[in-house]
């Protein structure tokens, strides 16, 4: 077998498209989580929503332990919007790839 | 520190961190072989200091921060759910890395846990006094979730973090006493089976010290990913991703951390290949 055959049989058992998209989903749920201020937060669209809506610049928002983290809302949106996207791109690009390796 | 979710005393610039490997071979499994390799993947990934514990017999190779020797004892056997054959398990004494630790902030894993990210590193920025991993995501379509069919959910000794303050000492005396009064614990969370496990004690002593409430914050908040089949081979042929070959089937999964059940696969050359393949990449 030549190499590219060994590549399109490896690939083709490479094919458990449901499990490979569950696990990519769940490995994105942990990319989502960033530290800020000695607190936890997992970045959802409900909290980057939240905070790009208040109305004070210092703020304190609950993280994922349940204790109150005091947050500069500026700069807690620009981190949590970068991460958010960061993320979801990333997410987009290797979920495509899983479509393209369900193709061959 | 005080109560659970305290995030005071952030004076921690200056604390050690390390990584602890629990390593005892037995008839089966050269354990040792799986720490020296596993321990690459972590200098790789986390950059840190790792110490082991092992007998006084076993030959390390990795160049190890600390190597601390410890005479063995405990008789444990465990159901090979692979070869469905029954086997000698060292899983004894896991609550001393408390003491054995000579960090400030250690990462207990597991040296069947393949580190390949530096998500860890994330909550070791945090203040904490110890966290247990809580949810393991299977490749397989169901794993049990509870120490036995009327008992509450168990916890993942697989990945344990702690930092040395009272509660964490707390915690790990309280897993030695568990360990060392197996059979009435046993009975009292209603566990199947006999044979002593340190996923159950570990989520015992925490349900304990959290008065006797199984929900916790001492958790790390995310899946691991266990892959529970045998494994053939493990290839990192594409980019940001890795291919798990099964038996009978592969999946692909992201470059991320994942825990390989399967010690024959972890014992074999193949898993020698992927760990060059993954420090050359």
């Amino acid at each position: 077998m030549t190499e590219i055959d060994n590549i399109v049989a490896e690939i083709k058992q490479a094919t458990d498209y449901q499990a490979n998209r569950r696990i990519l989903r769940e490995h994105i749920q942990t990319e989502l989580h960033m530290t800020y201020g000695n607190g936890l937060f997992k970045i959802t669209p409900e909290l980057i929503a939240f905070v790009a809506t208040w109305n004070c610049d210092e703020m304190y928002i609950e993280d994922t332990y349940e204790n109150p983290i005091k947050v500069d809302r500026t700069e807690f949106l620009e981190l949590a919007q970068q991460r958010y996207q960061a993320v979801m791109n990333d997410w987009h690009q290797q979920y495509n790839e899983l479509r393209r390796l369900r193709r061959v | 520190m005080t109560g659970i979710n305290n995030i005071m005393n952030l004076e921690d610039s200056a604390e050690s961190k390390g990584v602890v490997f629990f390593a005892h071979n037995t008839v089966d499994v050269d354990y040792v072989r799986i720490a020296d390799l596993s321990a690459r993947l972590v200098e790789q990934h986390l950059n840190l200091p790792i110490t082991l514990v092992t007998d006084t017999e076993s030959q390390p190779e990795h160049d190890y921060d600390h190597v601390v020797r410890v005479e063995y004892k405990g008789n444990n056997f465990r159901n090979d759910h692979i070869s469905k054959e029954v086997k000698q398990w060292k899983n004894h004494g896991r609550y001393t890395a408390y003491e054995h630790s000579p960090y400030d902030n250690t990462l207990l894993i597991d040296t069947d846990y393949l580190v390949l990210d530096d998500g860890l590193l994330k909550l070791m920025e945090l203040d904490y006094d110890y966290r247990v991993m809580e949810n393991s995501n299977s490749s397989a379509e169901t794993m049990p979730a509870r120490m036995g069919q009327v008992s509450l959910p168990y916890l993942w000794a697989t990945v344990v973090m702690f930092r040395k303050c009272p509660r964490s000492k707390m915690f790990f005396d309280l897993v030695g006493r568990i360990q060392r009064n197996w059979a009435y614990y046993r009975n009292l969370f209603m566990v199947d089976g006999t044979s002593y496990r340190n996923d159950y004690s570990f989520a015992m002593a925490n349900i304990i010290l959290n008065g006797y409430c199984s929900t916790s914050k001492n958790i790390i908040p995310w899946k691991m990913f266990t892959v529970v089949q045998e494994v053939v081979r493990m290839d990192t042929n594409l980019k940001d991703k890795i291919i798990v070959r099964l038996s009978d089937l592969a999946i692909t999964i992201p470059k991320h951390n994942v825990h390989i059940m399967d010690k024959n696969f972890l014992t074999s050359e193949a898993f020698e290949e992927f760990v060059e393949e993954i420090l050359d990449v």
